[in-house]
């Protein structure tokens, strides 16, 4: 059997304190690449968690919204008149409203929410506290809380009395969701009556809200048809005051305006490939300092036959274990820090095997880097030189 | 005595004898450091033979090119100019790749040990085997070699946990397990107490008188003087003298001499 000395494994582990620090280093490293993505990750994902949730196949919206930001809507009838349509089994209708007056039940401080709004009856937002709820919404003067708002709002569970918009209001279920941009405190459920009852009529520095113009439609496929191709005909052939896209489309489009037109990704890019030089950094140090520390064992290794390859592989084998022993306490810690900051700040910090994969290959990159710059002291070393 | 002005040439009338009886044939080597106005020579003509079987002992000043000459018979450095054949393979010409090659025939004692404090003495020997691809019998030979230098109780200690004379027999250990025809020492004793520099070397003579392997020691520890068939004087980068054990002895000025190695 062909068993080489394990002379990688053996150097990097003779010194077990050393040999911790440079776990701690690379598990450092690897952490801050984990928060750094999943913060933001968890920027983007959050401003698509109530998109990808809503029950559509297809979704129709004012032409110049762009994001969700845009507080525009469209004519009810275009739903209708889409609802005609070949393919079209269902449309439903969400109405939105940005920033209503929350009280917050405890302190009496008034906090803006984001209040969703839609017809009981249909499976707009199928979430398991909506659904579980979907009688008591058709009270009025009821709505349901996210359980994921901000503590700001206050202690709120079914039964909680406060108001909203300077009006009584009861809370008589909850559902989880989370916060985004657009509603930074967190959201609130009701049906579109009671959106009515609170919206209809509202101040003069406000817009008032009818059932006659919807934020979001939804059109739910007819078994067969094909959502690319229905797409097309709708844009065709409704007026040109909505646009029409596939959930997919839309959601996508959602995502590349915040890739676009804010600095998220560059920032944190900025800072995850900070994260990665100060890894290679740390890496290149322990490995440079064993081979200075072994430089004349090493030079004895070239003198009695050892090439250069075998000091590379020797080099690159210590960057690669000490990839995978940093990695692992790393992703780990990630692990706990990620369900911390959800908990704290209601962003949603998700960790999926396909990123775990990504900074596992990002952390294999950062040593080998590291080893093929330390390599090269080792390839310097002059074998004549271990004989003065 | 030979006098600088006259080259001398060593062992040239032996010319019966073929070139595989030589594990060293030097001719007009001479070596030099650095380039343009830093140029110096540190070798000047050298010529010289050493037979296979003989252990040899190369002495001289400090700076007068011992351990220039003996990095290149090991192929450490790249040689120069005239000719230089080591076990029947000239040197002069050869690449680094083809210098490595050369050099896995020869056997290495330095002045430190050089083994690895994370690998047991076994392991550190064992280094040495896989350079010929010897995986099944590694473990086997290192044992062997190991208690051959008096190791065999302490095969699987690590460097830190042997005493310094036994970190030197490992370090032999590893020139020898290999059953290299040449062996180099640099200056073999110079890091341990008299005895145990002493008890290396006769290990060192045993071992090789054993098995007719060649043997040049640099050194200058005159208590280690008898063990050598021959004795080399280089001064100022040119042979000196070279002169069986006896002869060394009475044209040096006694009192240079450890009084020890009469009473040997
Ligand atoms: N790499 C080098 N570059 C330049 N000059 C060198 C180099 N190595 C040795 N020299 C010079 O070559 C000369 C011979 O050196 P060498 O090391 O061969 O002497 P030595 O006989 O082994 O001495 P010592 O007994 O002190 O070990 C010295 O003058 C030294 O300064
Ligand atoms: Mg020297």
């Amino acid at each position: 059997m062909k068993r080489r000395t394990p002379l990688a494994w053996s150097n990097l582990t003779y010194e077990r304190r050393k040999l911790v620090t440079a776990i701690a280093g690379v598990a450092f490293a690897v952490l801050l690449m984990f928060m750094f993505r999943g913060f933001e990750n968890a920027l983007y994902d959050s401003q698509i968690q109530l998109l990808t949730r809503l029950n559509g196949d297809i979704v129709m919206v004012n032409r110049i919204k762009y994001t969700m930001f845009v507080p525009e809507q469209f004519a009810r009838r275009r739903l209708y008149q889409a609802q005609a349509f070949d393919g079209v089994d269902a449309a439903y209708a969400l109405y939105i409203r940005d920033g209503a007056a929350w009280k917050n039940p405890q302190t009496k401080k008034v906090r803006a929410l984001r209040v969703l709004a839609f017809n009981p009856s249909e499976p707009v937002l199928p979430l398991p506290g909506i659904l579980a709820n979907r009688e008591k919404l058709t009270m009025p003067w009821t709505a349901l809380m996210d359980e994921k708002a901000r503590t700001e709002v206050g202690q709120v569970a079914a039964g909680t009395v406060s108001e909203l918009g300077e009006r009584q209001i009861e809370i008589v279920g909850t559902f989880s969701l989370g916060t985004d941009f657009a509603s930074i405190n967190g959201n609130l459920v009701m049906s579109d009556q009671n959106f009515i009852r609170y919206f209809g009529q509202v101040g003069p520095d406000e817009q008032s809200r009818s059932l006659g113009t919807v934020d979001i439609g939804l059109l739910k496929l007819a078994p067969g048809a094909n959502a690319e191709e229905l797409v097309q005909v709708l844009s065709d052939r409704l007026p040109k005051d909505v646009s029409v896209y596939t959930k997919e489309d839309f959601v996508k489009k959602e995502l590349d305006y915040w890739r676009n037109n804010t600095s998220i990704g560059f920032v944190f890019s900025l800072l995850t490939t900070m994260s990665f030089i100060v890894g290679i950094i740390l890496v290149y140090q322990i490995l440079y300092t064993d081979v200075s520390d072994h430089w004349a064992e090493y030079a004895t290794l070239k003198a009695i036959g050892y090439n250069n390859v075998y000091l590379l592989t020797i080099v690159l084998q210590q960057a690669l274990i000490l990839a995978v022993l940093g990695f692992i306490p790393g992703y780990l810690i990630a692990l706990v820090l990620y369900d911390l900051t959800t908990n704290a700040t209601g962003l949603l910090m998700q960790m999926t095997l396909w990123r775990g994969v990504n900074l596992l290959i990002a952390t294999f990159m950062m040593c080998l880097i590291s080893g093929l710059i330390a390599v090269r002291k080792v390839q310097a070393t002059d074998p004549a030189e271990v004989f003065s | 005595m030979i006098h600088h002005s006259t080259a001398p040439s060593f062992e040239f009338n032996d010319i019966g004898l073929a070139d595989d009886q030589y594990a060293v044939r030097i001719r007009n080597l001479s070596h030099h450091f650095g380039t343009g106005d830093l140029k110096t020579q540190v070798l000047y003509d050298i010529n010289l033979d050493l037979k296979r079987g003989q252990i040899v002992i190369l002495t001289g000043p400090s700076g007068s090119g011992k351990t220039t000459l003996i990095s290149l018979i090991g192929a450490l450095r790249s040689a120069q100019s005239g000719s230089l054949k080591v076990l029947g393979k000239e040197l002069v010409g050869l690449n680094k790749a083809q210098l490595v090659e050369v050099r896995r025939n020869i056997g290495f004692i330095f002045q430190a040990h050089n083994l690895f404090d994370s690998l047991t003495a076994s392991q550190n020997v064992e280094m040495a085997v896989e350079l010929l691809e010897d995986w099944g019998e590694k473990r086997a030979k290192a044992a062997e070699i190991l208690a051959k230098v008096g190791l065999a109780s302490r095969v699987h200690y690590k460097p830190k946990a042997l005493s310094g004379g036994q970190k030197q027999r490992v370090a032999i250990a590893r020139a020898l397990v290999n059953e290299p025809a040449l062996i180099l020492a640099d200056e073999p004793t110079a890091a341990l107490d008299k005895k145990s520099g002493r008890e290396v070397v006769t290990l060192m003579q045993k071992l090789a008188k054993e098995q007719g392997r060649t043997i040049l020691i640099v050194t200058h520890d005159n208590s280690i003087l008898d063990v050598a068939d021959r004795i080399i004087n280089l001064v100022d980068g040119r042979l000196e003298s070279d002169q069986s054990l006896e002869t060394f002895v009475n044209t040096h000025d006694p009192k240079s001499l450890d009084r020890r190695m009469f009473i040997m």
